[in-house]
């Protein structure tokens, strides 16, 4: 037993040998002398603010004069606080919305403009076009189409389709206004969705698909397996990306509800900002955004986890 | 293929770090430049009664055709001074002027608040320190007794505002006229039986914009003070005393009336769903009778409206009695000077010359209220003069807000007014929250 713990600690003395001198050769290295400048001023720039910004998540600083270290008195109000509460809830379900709906769509329209269509290519810039403007000036379109009147947007055209019965209070209901808010985002993003979903699907050999469709493969089958298996990598992409996105919202429902009516739409970032901004609770505010952080970083990492894991080649 | 030992790549690193250094250097100096040029114009430029000096103005777009005139007149009578002014709407300012107060960065004068409830009122900011005392100054003493606090904290004055705004409806005439009202209404009951008739004749008798927070607060602001305020005068400082509290007071009639309203169907089909803007176009357009709005917010309510002589102005008739009848009136955002910035003397004679009586005519003609100091009824515009009586006998409560004790209120006063509509909460509920956000530091 002890003739064994001693050669063990050998063979790790013998291993440990290398590896300092590995390090110490690294420390030496121009290499890292040449990164030395650059790694300074991102510490200087992103790192020691951040950290410094993390402090004040366990103060009472209102942003102006000093501030007292509360420990986590900020943390427990935001999870004992309904309003605080329910913006984390908001988010997680707009979130979950907007990973689904827009992943979903954005790989149907990538399915249908990746086919011999004449109109292929302007239906790609058409669908995508939506992802180059700005959050706000979406934003400012659908509040006027989300009007509540029969006559006015979307209702109107709900009401010219015959489908009067689907016409909703859209912003001015607390039980649709959070899912028409994922609507606009949906609207805007599945585009972008659509063309990382194109590039992945252009990249899969024609043979892979003509081969099983020789061995019998239906559509669906040949969707299924050899598809879908092969476009893995652009779904690790499209629903992290889209994930994180509907972690941070922000824009839209500040220009269409700012969090309204009552707190219906309030997300952890509109609540950040009214909390710093507008009631002047930078400490609160802070310790909310570093839950928001860990939460964007954490479920992105879980996320990219268990999706690679997914991926495959041939 | 690549050695850093050469001559030639030494001299090109040289010659690189050079350019570096360089480029950094040039990058530094164009960036110091802009402050350079500002300070340089600040302090040596030009002639006039004494050095050059520039002071930096920010306030909000609303007060831009207020100021503009102001700043010109100022500087004929200090040639000396410019004033560098800028604007930008109201939440914007609240963000970017506290966070540069809080790192002394602030503007030499800013737009500052009256009263509390907001992070950028003057009781708020006053017990740090960073806005200036103009006690002194004469106007000061012109102030309505009833006013001067709202001005202040802890009896010294901290900021200057040029008069107060009611809050009343603003009605088309036209509309009026249509239905066969031939007289507005002067008591609760002949306003519920006016917009009766008005629905009755297919139009929106109020059309409410709740859908833009702080639009949520007038219709309660109108009622209150003929309601929870004519059973105590005295409740706004009561509160504060913790005498009294929301639910422990007359404020659920408040909101008892409020609610009546929208369940009579008095108001446009889904207030909470409806913006500001869109209240100004169904005013405008004679789909709607009335909007219970703050009179200094007129001007877009007169552009949206066909003829601008359709539209007229009367107090919200929340009493039972017209005798008993008070309104709420509110003492316009203002400016007030850093206490830190380097000019804050001539920051100071700038608002000393801003408080004699045709400045704040001036100023208050622009924004729709009546001057604090110096008011001349022969000089009031026709869309204030119903208001005028109530101002002068002093029948007005100050906006609620600006009494209340911190800036946690009014935002939970938005969103329970919402829910309220929204059939979310109750009146007791609400009165309950109310309470919760007013406890808070």
């Amino acid at each position: 037993m002890e003739t064994t713990h001693a050669r063990t600690e050998l063979i790790g003395k013998a291993a440990a040998r290398p590896a300092r001198r590995r390090r110490a050769r690294q420390v030496g290295s121009p290499v890292l002398w040449f990164a030395a400048p650059a790694m300074a001023i991102y510490a200087l720039i992103v790192l020691y603010p951040s950290l410094a910004g993390a402090y004040y998540a366990f103060t009472d600083w209102s942003g102006i004069g000093s501030a007292k270290w509360i420990g986590l008195e900020n943390f427990k109000t935001l999870f004992r606080d309904e309003q605080s509460f329910g913006s984390l809830v908001n988010t997680l379900k707009l979130t979950a919305f907007i990973v689904v709906v827009q992943n979903a769509i954005g790989l149907a329209l990538a399915l249908a403009v990746h086919t011999r269509i004449k109109s292929r290519n302007v239906l790609r810039v058409l669908f995508f076009a939506p992802a180059v403007l700005s959050p706000v000036v979406i934003a400012f379109l659908w509040k006027y189409m989300l009007n509540p009147e029969p006559d006015a947007g979307l209702n109107a055209m709900l009401g010219f389709l015959g489908l009067g019965f689907l016409q909703q209070n859209w912003l001015g209901d607390p039980s649709v206004a959070l899912w028409a808010i994922g609507l606009t985002v949906v609207w805007q993003f599945a585009g972008f969705s659509m063309v990382i979903f194109l590039a992945a699907l252009q990249g899969i050999p024609r043979e892979l698909e003509e081969a099983a469709a020789i061995d019998g493969a239906g559509r669906f089958q040949r969707l299924h397996r050899i598809v879908l298996p092969l476009i893995a990598p652009a779904m690790t992409i499209n629903l992290t990306l889209s994930t994180i996105g509907g972690l941070k919202l922000f824009d839209q429902v500040f220009a269409i509800t700012n969090g309204g009516p009552g707190y219906s739409t309030e997300t952890l970032s509109t609540l950040i900002y009214k909390q710093a901004f507008v009631f002047g609770a930078y400490g609160y505010s802070t310790a909310v955004a570093l839950v928001l952080t860990l939460l964007v970083a954490g479920l992105a990492l879980l996320q990219v986890r268990y999706l690679q894991g997914r991926e495959v080649t041939y | 293929m690549f050695s850093w030992s050469t001559h030639a790549g030494a001299r090109a690193r040289r010659v690189g770090a050079a350019f570096l250094v360089a480029a950094i250097a040039a990058l530094l100096a164009a960036c110091g430049s802009g402050t350079q040029d500002k300070s340089d114009n600040g302090s040596s430029n030009g002639g006039g009664g004494g050095p050059k000096v520039t002071l930096t103005l920010k306030s909000i777009t609303d007060a831009k055709v207020a100021w503009e005139p102001l700043i010109a007149a100022y500087k004929r009578v200090a040639p000396n001074v410019t004033i560098d002014a800028s604007y930008a709407p109201t939440d914007q300012l609240q963000t970017a002027l506290r966070a540069q107060l809080g790192t002394g960065n602030a503007p030499d004068l800013f737009v500052d608040w009256p009263g509390n409830g907001s992070a950028m009122s003057v009781q708020q900011l006053a017990p740090s320190g960073l806005i200036a005392d103009i006690s002194d100054q004469g106007w000061t003493k012109q102030v309505p007794d009833g006013v001067k606090p709202l001005l202040g904290a802890n009896g010294k004055t901290y900021m200057w505002s040029p008069g107060a705004t009611p809050i009343g409806i603003i009605y088309n005439k036209q509309v009026f006229k249509q239905v066969g009202i031939a007289e507005e209404p002067k008591t609760w009951s002949e306003l519920l039986a006016d917009a009766q008739k008005i629905k009755a004749a297919g139009k929106i008798p109020f059309a409410v914009g709740n859908q833009t927070p702080w639009v949520t607060q007038l219709l309660p602001y109108a009622i209150a003070p003929s309601t929870a305020f004519a059973v105590d005068p005295n409740l706004a400082q009561d509160m504060l005393d913790g005498e009294k509290s929301f639910t422990n007071s007359d404020w659920h009639t408040v909101y008892d009336r409020y609610i009546e309203l929208y369940k009579r169907g008095l108001f446009n089909k889904s207030p909470n769903g409806t913006t500001y803007e869109q209240t100004q176009q169904l005013l405008g357009s004679g789909k709607a009778a009335m909007v219970v709005q703050v009179i200094a917010a007129m001007p877009p309510f007169l552009s949206a409206a066909k003829n601008k002589d359709d539209i007229g102005t009367f107090p919200f008739p929340a009493a039972d009695s017209a005798d008993a009848l008070k309104i709420p009136a509110g003492v316009d955002a203002g400016i007030a000077a850093s206490a830190k910035g380097k000019h804050l003397a001539e920051a100071k004679k700038f608002i000393e010359w801003l408080g004699r009586p045709e400045n704040m005519a001036s100023f208050s003609k622009a924004t729709y209220s009546i001057p604090l100091v110096g008011a001349d009824p022969a000089k009031t515009d026709p869309l204030l003069k119903p208001f005028a009586p109530f101002m002068a006998s002093n029948k007005t409560v100050p906006f609620m807000d600006q009494q209340w004790p911190n800036a946690k209120v009014q935002p939970a006063h938005f969103a329970g007014v919402q829910d309220l509509v929204a059939g979310k909460t109750d009146v007791g509920a609400l009165l309950k929250k109310l309470d919760e956000a007013y406890q808070q530091k």
